[in-house]
């Protein structure tokens, strides 16, 4: 019986292994092709199926005039859009999540989980519900088809994220533990970012996971709030493809877009699997 | 180390209400500088409310709180300079056991030679000495809360040192060893501890002072010999002592006796005022004997059961409907049929409407 459970086990681990892995597999491969490669017949390994070439990566560092398509900008326009929009929303996020959990709000009928849920409500509604509102607001103020525009929107997209997280997160750290950094001697801000927040790492990393992806992959908002001034990379990637598909472009674009989300998932595997995200009392 | 009072005290959660329910009802008191008091009552009493109104995290819905003179009523926590240890360890998790210890004292800007002799003294107390350079997180529960108490007293100016059932969760070897720190510490530094406990034997050996609350009232505050001789009212008589004092029902039948089951039995309460009216007699089981050579204030009981609780033996006997419980020496052999017990007139409690008369 043990056997078999063991069995089954490591056979449902191999093939969701295989299932996550293979499309990376197949991408690198086809990213080192050519267009006879892709296109004569079925090609699996370099060197013996087919010579391997980097001409699939070479397009996309080389500017549009020489042939190629240049994603360098776009990418770090995408660096630049995620980590501020992700570091703003998750300061702004804590201390917003701080208060809904630790003061009491009452206007009118509205409390903190009302409040909470106002929050939230911006990423039950679909995207496109938002797209009209955003576009008229960037524009009134002159700031679409640009970087700081699309760091104010994506802001109001994470935002929600990281007050849902951190909200649930401070709930589960007791108010006892502000109460004796008051006593001890603290004022409310040195309680907050002395005690609280050091014990509240984890889930600045949660959130700031969650930010990261949320912004890096949007393309819906960065589609519609720019033209030519400023592009994103899952803008550009998309537009690599024409009449023939490049499929060895697109396979090592979409590599290099994999890339920082893969580096951000390794960083924070450890805290999320340390389970220390509470447990400041008992 | 200051005086503290609590001048017409009271707190209610719901003020906005029409009719708020109030935590604790007015009250005044004075703490003074270097006693330790014991705070008693069952839960949801209002112990707690108590502390922190003192300690400055609830402010009181009315009245006025004062540290040697000065009203501090409006003063946050952090201004008060008091030390409050909660029912469970609130440990700072990312610092070691030292930098626990220490934040007290840096918050309020202290030395580092200062800091370190401090923490040293109270780590020797409380015996952390050998764990100053673990993460605190990694210890366990029952030192988590000797360092939440070590926080409490590494300040030597702290106007009191509040603890709100500190000792739940250390085992009782431990436990019978800190509370005589504390009393030394008490007695050494002259702070003013205030402890929250619904142990009465806690309350008993730690505090000067008992202070006995029941549903945001305080009922009694006294030395513990008196509530437990004394007790005020009959909320004190059953709480505290184990078993609860005797309560009889009954009514005075002369100037000092009442009748209990048709026996008479002398007080020495003037009981002149309340000739037919329902009184309560309570007396402690400690008190009640099996009747030697006495001829008076006898009750003719029959023995219901007798416990062998090592120490002492306990009677439960039966007078008709009554029960009446006695704690009687373990060498004395008591019969298992009809017994007398003797009440002595002078440790009879007399209440009228539940209060000592």
């Amino acid at each position: 019986m043990e056997k078999l459970y063991k069995f089954l086990k490591y056979t449902f681990i191999i093939l969701w292994t295989v299932f996550i892995v293979a499309p990376f597999l197949w991408a690198i491969s086809t990213s080192f092709k050519d267009f006879q490669s892709v296109n004569s017949k079925v090609t699996y390994i370099p060197w013996l199926d087919f010579e391997p070439t980097l001409e699939g990566w070479r397009v996309l560092v080389k500017s549009p005039a020489r042939g190629g398509v240049d994603i360098v900008e776009p990418y770090f326009n995408s660096l630049f859009v995620t980590c501020t929009a992700s570091l703003i929303s998750i300061v702004l996020g804590t201390l917003a999540a701080y208060a809904l959990s630790r003061f009491t709000f009452k206007a009118g009928f509205v409390r903190n989980n009302d409040i909470t849920f106002f929050f939230i409500s911006q990423r039950i509604m679909p995207p496109i519900v938002l797209s009209i509102p955003f576009f008229i607001f960037l524009s009134t103020i002159g700031l679409l088809d640009s970087l700081i525009g699309l760091v104010v929107v994506y802001i109001v997209l994470l935002m929600p994220i990281a007050v849902w997280i951190m909200v649930d997160f401070f709930n589960r750290v007791p108010k006892e533990l502000d109460e004796t950094a008051l006593i001890d001697g603290c004022n409310p801000y040195q309680a907050f970012y002395k005690v609280v927040l050091p014990n509240s790492i984890p889930g600045l990393i949660v959130a700031g996971m969650f930010c990261i992806i949320f912004g890096w992959i949007d393309f819906f908002f960065a589609f519609i709030l720019t033209f030519t001034e400023v592009q994103l990379l899952p803008v550009k990637v998309v537009a690599l493809n024409s009449s023939i598909t490049p499929w060895w472009s697109l396979s090592a674009s979409a590599l290099i877009s994999v890339a920082p989300l893969i580096i951000v998932a390794f960083v924070v595997e450890r805290y999320l699997s340390k389970g220390n995200l509470s447990g400041a009392l008992k | 180390m200051a005086k503290i009072e609590l001048s017409n005290i009271s707190h209610t959660y719901n003020p906005n209400d029409t009719n708020p329910t109030y935590a604790l009802n007015p009250f005044s008191m004075t703490w003074e500088n270097g006693k330790r008091y014991a705070i008693l009552g069952p839960s949801g009493c209002g112990k707690t409310t108590m502390l922190n109104i003192v300690s400055g995290l609830v402010r009181p819905s009315k009245g006025k709180i004062l540290f040697d003179e000065n009203d501090v009523t409006d003063l946050i926590t952090e201004e008060r300079n008091i030390a409050q240890v909660f029912q469970f360890p609130v440990i700072y998790n990312t610092m070691t056991v030292y930098d626990n210890l220490a934040f007290p004292l840096r918050c309020r800007n202290f030395s580092d030679q200062k800091i370190e002799e401090r923490v040293k003294s109270v780590s020797d107390t409380l015996r952390l000495s050998s764990f100053l350079k673990s993460p605190a997180r990694k210890l366990t529960a029952d030192q988590k809360q000797l360092i939440s108490l070590g926080r409490g007293l590494v300040r030597e100016d702290v106007a009191g040192v509040l603890m709100d059932e500190p000792l739940t969760v250390i085992d009782p070897d431990l436990k019978f060893r800190l509370r005589r720190n504390l009393k030394e510490i008490n007695e050494q530094y002259k702070t003013t501890l205030v402890y929250v406990t619904h142990d009465q034997n806690e309350a008993m050996t730690f505090a000067d002072n008992i202070i006995v609350m029941d549903q945001g009232e305080i009922v009694q505050v006294g030395l513990p010999k008196d509530l437990f001789e004394r007790p005020r009212t009959t909320f004190v008589g059953y709480f505290i002592g184990s078993p609860a004092m005797n309560l009889f029902e009954t009514e005075a039948s002369s100037n000092d006796c009442v009748k209990i089951n048709g026996t008479l039995i002398k007080t020495n309460t003037n009981l002149s005022k309340l000739k037919d009216k329902k009184i309560k007699l309570g007396i402690r089981s400690e008190f009640i004997n099996l009747a030697e050579d006495q001829k008076h204030n006898l009750l003719s009981v029959e023995v219901d059961k007798v416990e062998d609780l090592g120490n002492y033996k306990l009677l439960t006997a039966k007078m008709g409907e009554l029960t009446i419980k006695s704690k009687i020496n373990r060498e004395i052999e008591v019969p298992s049929s009809d017994v007398k017990l003797h009440i002595p007139a002078d440790k009879c409690c007399v209440y009228d409407n539940e209060i000592l008369i």
